[in-house]
């Protein structure tokens, strides 16, 4: 079952493009990374599934209805946490977190035990005022707010700005744990190793259109690898004429290294002849991919 | 009703401070008019030109009565309370904008009409809060300055017609922070209208050839002068502010579910 499906979404401010035919298919159960640089058009897709903005055209359905005409039934069963965070003055985060799950059909002695687990988790003092907490510490009580009525679907917007490396980590396992219990992830951002860890499918976005959509281990696959090979002897440039695929090719008396896209067995076939030393081969990281896909 | 609560709460404060301002400005009027009127003066007040009697708000009432006085005096009570209306208005459903808490308060399963309809009921409990305030105070003040005096229900009747002003003025205060994004000119454009329909009422009383413009200033439909003659409110001036409200509320929720939150 698809969780968000978006059918040719766009959204214009006035003249600008936002985002334009966006097709998504979010499946129940996957974590789906989100990537792009700045102003691509992720926080577009986001509110506009969220109902903070308007679609231009196109259609969106989360759970199966209609995000326009369904919104605050479907936002039940959301969590949200925005990539800055800002609440009310004067409050305490136990009483903005109590006032977010106000909004909440479920049992309030549920929110509040919830609430409490999660503080203790990432160790948030609920009885500070929130204009006192640092940035990180505030992000914490976003996380809580998002959490604490058990979404199926959580949304997060470039969630990590702020979090030690630390804190970050205790946060993607939780992530993985509500996962593991069936809830689905829309994570944004445009920190490429983080939707790495985290995702299993990712799409692509670029100047507010979706230019791939793939598996994070697919997209791998399917890119260049690197190889750098030691050689007894310096290998001629000959013995890779012809081959497809291979570019960026360097030989040096006792090196060789390129990188390939194309069918593996052709090119081991040729690394097999030669008198080798050592052999690394590379597989890209999301940056690389990131990168081919943009430049 | 959770958004209401925490409107009231967030609101109670500056509530107090408008609460204090306007018990200070009804006591100390109405000291000053009673010392006014122990010296003849509506001949004293006769010397001014016509125009700075209907600046100020005094042409058209009896100083050496008591009823007289809270007339004038009513028309920087009426001053008062509608700032206060307008801004309240303007800020409360623009406030999560500009303090950039939409992405906290609309990803909630709520709809933008029970936000819009949660925060106006707060307006409307301040607005109602300051207008008994100003009733109470009005009827122990004059009845402190004059022991003889039995007209409570005129002083009734004053206050019920800055209710139908506050209510209107709320609603001009909304209606442009429903349709506008940014706060800060929406509550702008809504004080300037406020202060343009006072200039209007003045210029209306000085020159009775505009007299057809009576109809744009709220000013004009509940003119004390001739609410204290007449001894009640204008049918006519009472529904047509009546429809205005409603017309500029239901406006207001209309421009705030078509466009786009500021995020």
């Amino acid at each position: 079952m698809n969780i968000i499906e978006t059918k040719k979404l766009t959204k214009y401010y006035g003249d600008t493009l936002g985002i334009k035919d966006l097709d998504l298919d979010i499946q129940q159960g996957e974590i789906f990374g989100f990537i792009g640089p700045n102003g691509a058009g992720k926080s577009t897709t986001i509110r506009t599934l969220l109902g903070l903005i308007h679609p231009t055209a196109g259609s969106a359905t989360i759970f199966g209805k209609d995000i326009t005409k369904f919104g605050p039934e479907i936002k039940e069963e959301i969590g949200y946490l925005p990539s800055e965070v800002f609440y009310y003055d004067n409050m305490k985060a136990i009483d903005l977190l109590r006032y977010s799950g106000s909004f909440y059909k479920k049992d309030s002695k549920l929110i509040e035990k919830r609430i409490k687990e999660l503080a203790k988790y990432l160790d948030l003092d609920l009885k500070r005022k929130i204009d006192d907490l640092s940035y990180g510490n505030k992000k914490k009580v976003g996380i809580i707010q998002g959490l604490l009525h058990e979404p199926k679907l959580i949304i997060l917007d470039e969630p990590t700005g702020g979090l030690d490396p630390l804190m970050q980590q205790k946060f993607f396992d939780l992530l993985r744990e509500e996962n593991k219990k069936g809830v689905t992830i829309l994570f944004s951002s445009h920190i490429l190793n983080e939707v790495q860890k985290l995702c299993d499918r990712v799409a692509i976005i670029k100047d507010g259109k979706i230019i791939k959509v793939d598996s994070i281990r697919s997209l791998a696959e399917n890119t260049h690898k690197r190889f750098m090979l030691e050689t007894a002897v310096r290998v001629d440039k000959s013995r890779f004429t012809g081959i497809k695929g291979i570019s960026d090719l360097v030989i040096t008396d006792n090196s060789v290294s390129f990188l390939f896209r194309g069918h593996i067995n052709e090119i081991t076939k040729i690394i097999a002849s030669l008198n080798l030393t050592n052999m690394l081969v590379e597989e890209p990281d999301l940056e690389e991919i990131f990168m081919h896909y943009y430049v | 009703m959770n958004i209401y609560r925490r409107e009231l709460r967030a609101h109670y404060k500056v509530l107090i401070v408008w609460m204090i301002w306007m018990v200070f400005l009804i006591i100390s009027g109405m000291y000053k008019f009673q010392a006014l009127s122990a010296n003849d003066a509506n001949g004293l007040l006769k010397v001014f030109p016509k125009s700075l009697q209907v600046i100020f708000g005094i042409s058209g009432f009896n100083l050496s009565t008591m009823i007289g006085a809270f007339g004038i005096l009513f028309l920087y009570i009426i001053l008062t309370a509608t700032i206060h209306a307008t801004m309240l208005g303007a800020e409360i459903i623009s406030k999560e904008e500009r303090d950039r808490t939409s992405e906290f308060l609309f990803p909630k399963p709520v709809s933008r009409n029970l936000v819009v309809t949660q925060k106006l009921l707060a307006a409307v409990t301040n607005v109602v809060v300051l207008n008994l305030v100003t009733l109470v105070t009005s009827i122990l003040t004059v009845a402190a300055f004059a022991k003889d005096f039995s007209n409570n229900g005129m002083v009734i009747v004053l206050c019920s017609a800055l209710l139908f002003m506050q209510l209107l003025f709320l609603s001009i205060g909304a209606v442009f922070a429903g349709i506008l994004k940014n706060s800060k000119v929406s509550a702008s454009i809504a004080t300037a209208i406020l202060l343009g329909t006072y200039v209007m009422w003045v210029v209306i009383d000085l020159n009775k050839n505009l007299e057809f413009m009576k109809y744009l200033t709220p000013f004009k439909y509940f003119d004390a002068s001739v609410i204290i003659h007449d001894g009640h409110l204008d049918v006519f001036y009472v529904s047509l502010s009546v429809i205005l409200t409603i017309v500029l509320i239901i406006t207001t929720y209309l421009a705030f579910n078509k466009r786009d939150l500021k995020v």
